[in-house]
């Protein structure tokens, strides 16, 4: 197992080097005209186009291009973001933990709520509670998340006053800006239990309602229809069938024999979609005006920030990567057959 | 027990005050624009600006709403010698920068030959270095290139050097290359600020000696220290960028006692959708928003119970667009005007070099329609290519307004009538997006093509990058192009859109030495009188030679929370609204009642 584990993450390292080799390439199909005119925001500064290509060296080739930020990245160097315009280590360790913060508080009820309401579909399988909830699936399923987050906001927030946007209230933001509040994990819910600030934790919390529960109404369905389908598989197998034979309790049959068999196709899926949460949640983030990575990295796709880009798509990488090597030792921890040689 | 606890969780989270406001003491404004720059010298934009304004001085700013009457603020008084090239400046005794320094003349001359001495390309450096040095307002490493000499180097930094001297402490002078009548209104930029020079140097910033001034020299000033650092003087102290958002407090020791602000803390979030703004608005936790156009305003917002909206005719801003008549169109391998000749299949290159086309264009734009389709009705159309609140704007000139019986009269006249027998062909191109430009695009082709069934004009839609190359290229045959002031001075608009030599003119070739000549003219003297007298005059050719057509001004709007007020605001009115100013009203004047 340890064994396996040193191998796989032997090959992060490849996968990186082949993503920025993907990037620069791209980027190497617009013009150097082209890749300039991102930085260009007004008519003013039209004339610039000349100094801009030649400052940024964006005249020059693949090679050139790769090798001048390569060099700079082995001296640990990530570059500078024109998005957030500040040395992107600084930008990510900043909204790193805000997307992560998001992502954690909506992913554990996400995955909660897919898998209770797959298993209540699949033990009553075409009763009404399992028509019902396929319903309710098929909505979520099919609901933009823009439009379930713009709801939210203009009802909940804007209608009712309650929870609020961004990830703490202005009067709190001042008082950390000006006070001794140490950032620990960077996550405010955390950071304000481990600063004993309970208004600080409470507040943050607050802010993650809104955007969670979009997220867990849309993202969920898909959760429940795997869950229902795979629990449906487990339940016409022979142990099962061997299981209520032997006179055990409907309870007994499902939580103890089918329903982790049944999980491990949730836990493929939701490995990734953990990471891709993480990656940023561009729309909620947007709406719910909550400045993670998402956001930031949409803003250099739009603008052609590369340098943005190559280290956003780096650190994606490297969760993703992650994020599947921890979904196979889940696998073993669910299903004790499985083993990695 | 479970239950219960679950239902006080439940509770506080969902907030017991449904409609929080954001304090008495705090204001709170939701935007899109991102600050660019928090230095001084580095920050062109308006959203840097609005932000500059107010933890920054210079030594003279605009009085309330005017942008022709102005006030001593880090200076007492100022003199400009007989030969117009010398300004004196006493300055006040009783300034305190940020971190507890007190301001004196070597903080002036600091911060006026750092602007010097680095003006990177894309900041407002060049305006300063035109008054105060010269080299085309250039920095040295990019006039001179790669073939620079010591000599060159010499001679430049002792440019700089003459260009400010401290008489004693508390007395500047500036020597001009030549007599400028916009130097004085160019010192209120926000780069003309003046800086905390000890904090700066000990922070790494440039030594301000002749040592190792070359090597600051076009430097890109966002990866320095006074990038996200506050070495000001202002009413309020920077406390935050994170990039994004802004937080700033008052500052204990601002100098102007009597001016107390009443706002504690100051916010500028970067809040990107505008609905999330507008609930934001509604919800009380913000005081001011960004609503970008007009049918937002007056579907979602007008009527809003804590909300206001706020307008006035007179706010038309400080800037001008128009539609331009490239008269030295790029034929290498432009598609926009096909066979590139006069021969009903294209357009030559120098289309538009007759003053009978240009005419015929303007006579076939509706400003009307316009005003009415894109702008609800609320828009003003300008005379000339200046804004009405400038200086020698004059009302009195003819605008352009859709006649098509005068429209054909000149595409008769034009080419001694072979235009008018051949007929031409050719391609508007607007960037995606771009309302404005495809309005316009939409608006030739209609009436033009009505004309004369040998008009051809396409219209196409072209993203930004494309768009800007052949713009770069000098390809487009016409285009929309838009110019905000950087100082209250007529010549920073007359110049660039009329002289044979200016930014914009110079790019579609336009040039008429009786033009230059006034202009030059008018940049030469100092009196307000004799000026105003000119730019009519100026006015009244660019009409008759109509080198650029000047489009409507929408009128402005304000979004605020009921409570938000400013100080010195004119009658009838909650704020008032300087167009020069970034930010329209500076934070230390804001008032919630």
């Amino acid at each position: 197992m340890l064994n396996y584990i040193i191998r796989r993450s032997l090959q992060i390292p490849m996968v990186l080097f082949v993503l920025s080799l993907i990037i620069v390439g791209l980027m190497q199909l617009l013009t150097p005209q082209q890749r300039a005119a991102a930085f260009v925001k007004s008519d003013k500064q039209i004339e610039h186009l000349d100094q801009i290509i030649k400052k940024y060296h964006l005249d020059e080739g693949f090679l050139v291009q790769y090798e001048l930020w390569a060099r700079e990245v082995l001296r640990g160097n990530l570059g500078f973001s024109r998005i957030s315009k500040e040395p992107v280590t600084t930008t990510i360790r900043k909204r790193l933990p805000a997307s992560m913060e998001l992502a954690l508080s909506a992913f554990i009820p996400i995955v909660l709520v897919g898998v209770w309401l797959g298993t209540i579909a699949a033990t009553h399988r075409d009763g009404i509670l399992d028509q019902a909830l396929r319903v309710v699936a098929i909505i979520g399923w099919s609901l933009p998340t823009f439009v379930m987050a713009i709801w939210l906001v203009a009802w909940v927030y804007g209608g009712l006053g309650w929870f609020g946007i961004g990830r703490l209230p202005n009067s709190m933001l001042i008082d950390l800006a000006t006070g001794h509040f140490h950032r620990y994990t960077g996550m405010y819910t955390l950071d304000g239990l481990l600063n004993g600030r309970w208004d600080v934790f409470f507040q943050a919390l607050k802010r993650l309602v809104l955007p969670a529960t979009a997220l867990v109404i849309v993202v969920s369905a898909g959760i429940m229809r795997v869950m229902r389908s795979s629990m449906l598989d487990e339940l016409g197998k022979d142990y099962v069938r061997t299981a209520r034979a032997k006179g055990l309790m409907q309870k007994a049959v499902i939580y103890k024999h089918a329903w982790r068999n049944a999980l491990i196709p949730v836990i493929t899926m939701a490995g990734p979609m953990l990471g891709r949460m993480i990656g940023g949640i561009v729309v909620i983030e947007l709406i719910f005006n909550f400045p993670g990575l998402g956001e930031w990295a949409a803003k250099a796709a739009l603008q052609l920030d590369m340098t943005t880009l190559l280290a956003f798509v780096m650190l994606i990488g490297l969760i993703m990567a992650s994020a599947n090597l921890l979904v196979d030792i889940a696998y073993v921890i669910v299903d004790p057959r499985i083993r990695y040689e | 027990m479970k239950k219960h606890l679950l239902k006080i969780l439940a509770l506080s989270l969902v907030g017991t005050l449904a409609f929080a406001a954001t304090g008495p003491d705090t204001y709170v404004q939701m935007t899109y624009g991102e600050v660019d720059s928090l230095d001084p010298a580095q920050a062109y934009d308006t959203a840097s600006g609005a932000v500059l304004e107010n933890i920054y001085e210079t030594l003279y700013t605009y009085k309330g709403e005017s942008i022709t009457e102005y006030e001593p603020v880090l200076a007492t008084s100022y003199k400009i010698s007989d030969d117009g090239k010398t300004y004196t400046y006493k300055l006040r005794h009783d300034v305190l920068f940020h971190s507890g320094n007190r301001m004196t003349c070597r903080d002036v001359e600091y911060s006026i030959k750092r602007l010097l001495v680095t003006n990177p390309g894309d900041s407002a450096g060049w305006f300063f270095a035109e008054s105060l040095i010269g080299y085309d307002g250039v920095n040295a490493k990019d006039y001179f290139g790669d073939k620079i000499t010591q000599a060159d180097k010499d001679k430049y930094w002792a440019a700089i050097d003459n260009s400010v001297k401290c008489l004693d402490d508390y007395t500047v002078q500036f020597h001009l290359i030549k007599k400028d009548p916009s130097f004085f209104v160019k010192m209120m930029y926000t780069a003309g600020s003046v800086l905390d020079s000890k904090y700066a140097i000990a922070n790494g910033e440039w030594s301000g000696t002749k040592k190792d001034w070359f090597s600051w020299a076009g430097k890109d000033l966002r990866s320095g220290f006074l990038h996200n650092h506050d070495a000001g003087t202002g009413a309020y102290q920077l406390v935050k960028w994170d990039g994004k958002d802004v937080y700033a407090k008052r500052f204990i020791g601002y100098w102007d006692f009597a001016h107390k602000a009443q706002m504690e803390n100051i916010i500028i979030k970067v809040v990107d959708e505008q609905a999330t703004r507008i609930q934001a608005l509604k919800a009380g936790d913000a005081d001011r928003i960004t609503v970008n156009d007009r049918a937002t305003l007056e579907t979602q917002i007008r009527g809003m119970a804590n909300a206001k909206v706020l307008e006035s005719d007179k706010w038309l801003g400080a800037g001008a667009r128009a539609v331009f008549f490239n008269q030295k169109i790029a034929a290498k391998d432009n598609k926009l005007i096909g066979s590139g000749k006069l021969d009903g299949k294209g357009i030559p290159a120098d289309f538009f070099k007759d003053v009978n086309v240009r005419k015929a264009f303007a006579y076939s734009f509706n400003q009307d329609a316009i005003i009415k389709d894109l702008y609800l009705g609320k828009a003003v159309p300008l005379t000339m290519a200046l804004p009405p609140s400038f200086l020698g704007y004059d009302p009195n000139i003819p605008i352009y307004n859709l006649d098509p019986d005068k429209a054909e009269a000149f595409f008769k006249k034009a080419y001694g009538g072979k235009l008018w027998d051949t007929g031409f062909s050719m391609t508007i191109v607007y960037n995606t997006g771009n309302t404005i430009r495809k309005a316009v695009a939409e608006i030739l082709k209609e009436n033009i093509e009505a004309l004369n069934p040998k008009f051809k004009i396409s219209v196409k839609a072209m993203p930004w990058p494309q768009f800007l190359a052949a713009y770069k290229n000098g390809q487009l045959p016409a285009l929309v192009l838009g110019w905000g002031a950087d100082y209250a001075d007529p010549d920073n608009f007359i110049y660039v859109f009329y002289h044979s030599n200016g930014y914009y003119a110079k790019k579609i070739g336009y040039s008429n030495p009786q033009m230059d000549k006034l202009i030059e003219e008018a940049r030469s003297i100092t009196d307000p009188k004799k000026r105003a007298a000119l730019y009519s005059k100026i006015g009244y050719l660019a009409h008759d030679d109509v080198p650029v057509l000047p489009l409507p001004r929408p009128t402005g709007w304000m979004v605020l929370a009921k409570n938000v007020y400013t100080k010195g605001a004119p009658a009838g009115m909650d704020v008032y609204n300087n167009p020069m100013r970034s930010g329209s009203f500076l934070w230390k004047d804001i008032i919630k009642k």
